[in-house]
């Protein structure tokens, strides 16, 4: 049946457009015997699509080439050499079966440990957190413990490393990561198939619930009740819960108060945007783990230009890797500065002095003309000196230049408004949601 | 747009290959996606360059290479593009066309990301082109954007004036259309700098000749531009 079909399929491709064929043909894969063909189609959308455009021509082709006795059956499926070689596709979460399949342990990634995350100022409380956790799960004080910050950043690392300690000090410890998605995929189908109960007891019965990316159940009402009830059956009795939002969950939009509170029962973290130190480590470790040869002085460059999160410097080293390898040269200065031009370009773009004054001004509802100008009314100057922090925290520029940009003040003025945001942001909530809200906004 | 009959894939060329993609100064991106083709390493490759440069036709080189993969032409997917996204599972290899053409549709963006977490889950890995490196893609979702910049970045110059000439002549004789140097000159000023607005035409003109049964010159160019404006 496989000749059969490669014969069918060079004839197809005279008659239909070769984007078609690669689309929707292609992919589909043949069993059958005794005068069968039958098709598989890797999901239902191809399925239907192939049904309505193609079967009708399929047939008439199978019965010219293989006599009119031929059947042709299409349906979704995959043959049994293909499901080989994608196993681990096939772990898909919520199979509802009790007790517990051996597949929810390899939700857990491996790779992700304490030993390999790189750890600097900005990650430092989020690690010890985790570690903590992971030393001692179940603690009221630390129950749930809350990873929040921006994509990219390195919480889904902890929360892995954090499950994979508990599980190599215990290895009969249950602990099950889901994203959030997998979490909504599978309670939907626990309600079609009229299981719900099992899906209740699945997750109830875990010794630790890691949840990724929970800023996912805004407005996902049923979702957020059901996790809700889970949340609460397993604090209850002391089982761990680490959750993941791309923020503060009270500043995530429809999340139902009732839900958000509870969030904040426990441990708050935040995770922020790693410091300069902080990036040209992350990459030299990176570039060692991957085996790519990275000097320094080429970290130091890309750690200065790129600020926002630590795909982007993922991405960077993957594509210089990539480029070197092809063209045969070697990873300096110059060949990163061109291998990664149109990266570089826009970062530096919404890093400029007068991009972080509109930015700034922006969001405080001033002018950037009052940012500059000599008005001190005690808005205004926090104002200003967030800007300026801003721009020595973001930039490469010197204090007198920055000085400079802002209306031609003293270096002297720039190194106090740098020294007193660093102070307020430890002890003054509304400057730290401010700062970490401008820096999201302009390195996002 | 809700009627529209799927996919149109009418500006795609026959014999999307390697071997007969006019590389001319982007050979690198080319060696690296024949090796890609043959072994696709996780978590991929993000394959950026401006209208016109070819992506479609390497993301067809490639499933034409490759064994074993889902492909999503997202720009001919009209409205049912989300639950094309939904529905497909996770392979060793996902070839998405055309993100950017999903760009700020909420719904669909939070299924590229699952699919995106899905196949990196599976140990599989994706190429996705679009036209132009992440932070230009005006992608709604931080956590899509923040996946994509993880990828490796291939980037495709666009085409000298020789290159461009010499695809466009390609493509016609491909077409059996015999374009002229006059031909090619009128088409050139009148189109200076995309090659895929020039190539969508080169296709309707395949058309008009077959129809008309005449032969291409200048003369019928300007009939089928000027009756296209009306």
């Amino acid at each position: 049946m496989q000749s059969l079909w490669e014969r069918l399929l060079e004839r197809l491709e005279s008659e239909y457009e070769e984007q078609d064929i690669l689309t929707w043909l292609k992919p589909l894969q043949v069993t059958g015997r005794d005068g069968r063909l039958s098709l598989l189609a890797p999901n239902a959308f191809v399925l239907d699509v192939v049904r309505e455009r193609f079967l009708t021509r399929i047939e008439a082709v199978a019965r010219h080439l293989a006599g009119n006795d031929v059947q042709v059956g299409l349906e979704v499926g995959s043959s049994p050499r293909a499901a080989d070689q994608q196993r681990g596709a096939a772990a898909s979460p919520g199979t509802p079966s009790l007790p517990f399949d051996p597949e929810f342990e390899s939700n857990l990634d491996a790779h992700y440990t304490f030993e390999n995350f790189v750890e600097g100022k900005s990650n430092e409380l989020g690690r010890a957190a985790a570690y903590q956790v992971a030393l001692n799960p179940g603690r009221r004080e630390s129950n749930p413990l809350l990873l929040y910050g921006g994509t990219g950043l390195g919480k889904t690392h902890l929360m892995y490393a954090a499950g994979n300690l508990m599980r190599r000090n215990n290895p009969g410890f249950r602990v099950l990561y889901q994203r959030s998605e997998q979490f909504v995929s599978a309670m939907i189908r626990a309600l079609q198939t009229k299981t719900i109960d099992e899906f209740k007891n699945r997750y109830r019965s875990v010794d630790a619930l890691l949840i990724d990316d929970i800023q996912f159940f805004a407005n996902k009402d049923r979702t957020q009740e059901e996790f809700f009830h889970t949340f609460n059956a397993l604090f209850e009795s002391n089982q761990q819960i680490i959750l993941t939002c791309d923020r503060y969950p009270k500043e995530v939009e429809n999340l139902e108060p009732r839900l958000t509170s509870r969030l904040g029962w426990g441990l708050p973290v935040a995770i922020e945007p790693p410091d300069f130190e902080t990036r040209a480590a992350i990459l030299l470790r990176k570039a060692e783990l991957k085996g790519i040869v990275l000097p320094e002085e080429v970290a130091f460059m890309i750690a200065r230009r790129m600020r926002s999160h630590v795909r982007d410097l993922e991405g960077a080293l993957n594509t210089l890797a990539a480029r070197a390898h092809f063209t045969g040269r070697a990873i300096t200065t110059e060949f990163a500065q061109e291998a990664l031009r149109d990266l570089l370009t826009v970062q530096e773009r919404t890093l400029s002095i007068p991009n972080i004054q509109r930015v700034t001004a922006d969001y405080y509802q001033l002018r950037v003309s009052d940012l500059l100008g000599k008005r001190r009314t005690r808005q205004l100057a926090r104002a200003r000196q967030t800007a300026m922090a801003l721009t020595k925290e973001l930039t490469s520029h010197s204090l007198p230049e920055i000085g400079d940009a802002f209306g031609g003040r003293d270096h002297t003025t720039v190194l106090h408004a740098c020294r007193l945001i660093t102070e307020l942001r430890e002890t003054d909530g509304k400057t730290r949601e401010d700062w970490d809200k401008l820096i999201r906004a302009l390195t996002g | 747009m809700s009627n529209r009959q799927l996919p149109l894939a009418l500006r795609f060329p026959q014999g999307a290959r390697f071997d007969r993609y006019v590389a001319d100064g982007n050979e690198a991106t080319l060696a690296a996606l024949r090796a890609f083709a043959a072994k696709p390493a996780p978590p991929g490759v993000l394959l950026a360059g401006a209208s016109g440069t070819g992506k479609t036709h390497l993301v067809m080189a490639v499933a034409g290479a490759a064994s074993g993969y889902a492909l999503l032409p997202l720009a001919e997917l009209g409205d049912r593009v989300e639950s094309a996204i939904a529905a497909t599972r996770a392979s060793a290899l996902v070839l998405i066309d055309d993100i950017d053409a999903i760009a700020g549709r909420h719904a669909a963006e939070v299924a590229m990301f699952d699919l995106f977490n899905r196949t990196r889950d599976a140990g599989g890995a994706l190429l996705i082109s679009a036209p132009g490196a992440v932070p230009r893609l005006a992608l709604g979702l931080p956590d899509l954007a923040s996946r994509l910049a993880s990828l490796s970045l291939l980037q495709l110059q666009p085409l000298g004036d020789d290159a461009r000439r010499r695809v466009i002549h390609e493509r016609g004789a491909a077409r059996g259309m015999d374009v002229g140097d006059d031909v090619l000159d009128f088409l050139f000023r009148r189109y200076p700098r995309d090659l895929g607005a020039l190539l969508d035409l080169l296709d309707r003109l395949d058309r008009e000749t077959l129809v008309r049964q005449r032969r291409l010159t200048v003369q019928l160019v300007r009939d089928v531009i000027r009756n296209e404006g009306e």
